[in-house]
């Protein structure tokens, strides 16, 4: 079981040498309980990718802590139990499938019983079992999706983060990552994850947060999420409410300053 | 932590030798190769001394161009392409990455080197048959030791790959260093013989300043031409063992003292 715990995160990076700095992320605070599956959302530019990044420790916070199971992630301990899709995963062109699998299942010191075994088990729940012999580059982009998702979950971890499962995928494609999702919240497993299509995001999530400009303005809870699904409210309007209303809330700080 | 390191080697060395590139630089061997065959009739005297001369200097060139064009972008593509996002959400300490990376390396250029050294070794033996009185003092085991030294040469240009790889972040940059040391590490030699002698101190003024600078520079760059044993090799010469061991040993710890400054250096990397 895990719990991940995101206390004031900021960060902020110069986009290059002569380009005013910007604030990706801006005093970021949530928790994500075991065993849930929480979701983040917001418009392109919200700093959805850069929180995955401080969460696994590719990048440093310039103010906050990220702790996994009350470890700080800078430990880099709780790699062995994280697995991770990056959006549009950029895989080695020049490996098979299976061979990128067996990477993975080094890398995390599985047995090699054990690597054929999950490599069978997730190459036919993603339906690309029939590609295993066949190089990455010749994969589309569905198909790396899907061998990022493999990947990542080969080693069967208990938190699981996943940025923008959804994308690139036809509908059938997004139709497995949600029934795969919903399989390993059955199982017990930690879920977090980015997107920008609420529909989806409304249907998986226990917890939902919506991240603009580098700043939470809304979380919805279990019962929020109920509400949703029911259809007596409705995501998207919040969605746009929430990110209209903080827009023209920075329109007023920018005229006072 | 060695199974770790071993997995990405060996993920890293698959994709060099599957990189078309490399079908070019053994083209561009081979063609040397067999130009040496070709013209060896023209030469002559120190027949032997040419070919031999000739596939070291094409053992030693393809490996450069295998470490300039295909190493730097195989540690390079990496980081542009976010395929390190992927392999550091695995257990993979930084320090385990650059070392996983650089053996690796070492793996496709020693597969490289290996399949010219060998086309290389029939070239020889070739021109050795068909014109054997210009080949009285050669000796194969002193032409495989200055073929182990090219290897050591590429294995210390494997690390200053590594090494500028994990300061920079585009690959153009780390070629242009990588080049420059290179360089710089393959004439400083000379240069400093040169200064030391006594027609330089008549032909040119050089300050104190520089002398000392040079001094620092020696010590700071790595010195190439202490793996040139290609004119032992072309005459034939008899090789103390004190100075293989000498040059092993510097080339060993200069590998080491790049690799961990590299560690150091790419743990307090940022990857966006």
């Amino acid at each position: 079981m895990t719990e991940i715990i995101l206390n004031s995160l900021s960060k902020s990076y110069k986009p290059s040498l002569f380009k005013k700095r910007v604030q990706a992320v801006d005093g970021l605070s949530l928790k994500v309980s075991s065993g849930s599956v929480y979701g983040l959302v917001g418009p392109n530019g919200a700093g959805k990718s850069t929180t995955i990044r401080m969460l696994l420790n590719l990048i440093r916070p310039d103010r906050g802590e990220v702790t996994i199971n009350d470890q700080l992630v800078s430990s880099g301990e709780f790699l062995h139990d994280v697995g991770y899709l990056p959006e549009n995963p950029y895989l080695y062109d020049h490996l098979t499938l299976r061979e990128l699998l067996q990477f993975a299942g080094r890398a995390c010191g599985l047995s090699t019983e054990i690597v054929s075994r999950r490599t069978q088990e997730l190459t036919e729940q993603t339906g690309i079992a029939h590609a295993l012999s066949r190089r990455l580059r010749t994969f589309s982009k569905g198909m790396r999706q899907r061998a990022g998702l493999c990947f990542a979950l080969l080693h069967d971890p208990n938190l699981v983060i996943l940025d923008e499962p959804m994308s690139g995928l036809d509908p059938l494609g997004r139709k497995m990552v949600c029934e795969l999702i919903l399989d390993l919240k059955q199982q017990g497993k930690t879920i977090f994850f980015c997107s920008h299509i609420l529909s989806d995001t409304e249907r998986l999530c226990d917890q939902i947060a919506i991240l603009h400009q580098g700043r939470k303005v809304r979380e919805f809870s279990a019962d929020d999420l109920s509400a949703f699904r029911a259809g007596e409210r409705c995501l998207e309007d919040e969605f746009v409410a929430a990110v209209g209303q903080s827009n023209v809330t920075d329109e007023i700080q920018r005229e006072v300053d | 932590m060695v199974q770790r390191v071993w997995a990405l080697s060996l993920v890293t060395c698959k994709e060099g030798i599957r990189d078309r590139s490399l079908y070019g630089i053994f083209l561009f061997a081979l063609f040397v190769l067999g130009l040496n065959v070709a013209v060896a009739g023209f030469f002559m005297r120190d027949l032997g001394k040419v070919t031999v001369d000739m596939n070291l200097a094409a053992l030693s060139f393809a490996g450069l161009l295998l470490v300039f064009f295909i190493g730097i972008n195989l540690m390079a593509k990496d980081i542009d392409k976010k395929t390190i996002h992927l392999v550091l959400s695995k257990p993979f300490s930084r320090g385990e990455y650059i070392w996983g990376k650089y053996f690796g390396l070492l793996l496709v250029v020693l597969f490289a080197q290996v399949i010219v050294l060998l086309f290389s070794c029939a070239t020889v033996a070739c021109v050795h048959a068909m014109y054997p009185g210009y080949f009285t003092s050669f000796s194969w085991p002193v032409f495989f030791i200055a073929a182990f030294f090219i290897y050591l040469q590429q294995a210390l240009l494997c690390a200053i790959v590594v090494f500028f790889s994990s300061i920079t972040s585009t690959s153009f940059i780390t070629l242009i260093f990588s080049m420059a040391s290179y360089i710089v590490g393959i004439s400083l030699e000379e240069v400093v013989f040169y200064l030391r002698t006594q027609a330089a101190t008549e032909e040119v003024v050089a300050s104190a300043t520089l002398h000392h600078t040079l001094e620092v520079v020696t010590w700071l760059v790595p010195n190439f031409a202490a793996f040139d044993f290609k004119i032992e090799a072309a005459h034939g010469l008899a090789l103390e063992w004190s100075r293989l061991w000498t040059s092993c040993g510097y080339g060993v710890l200069y590998i080491c003292i790049l690799l961990v400054l590299a560690s150091l250096i790419f743990k307090r990397r940022e990857f966006n």
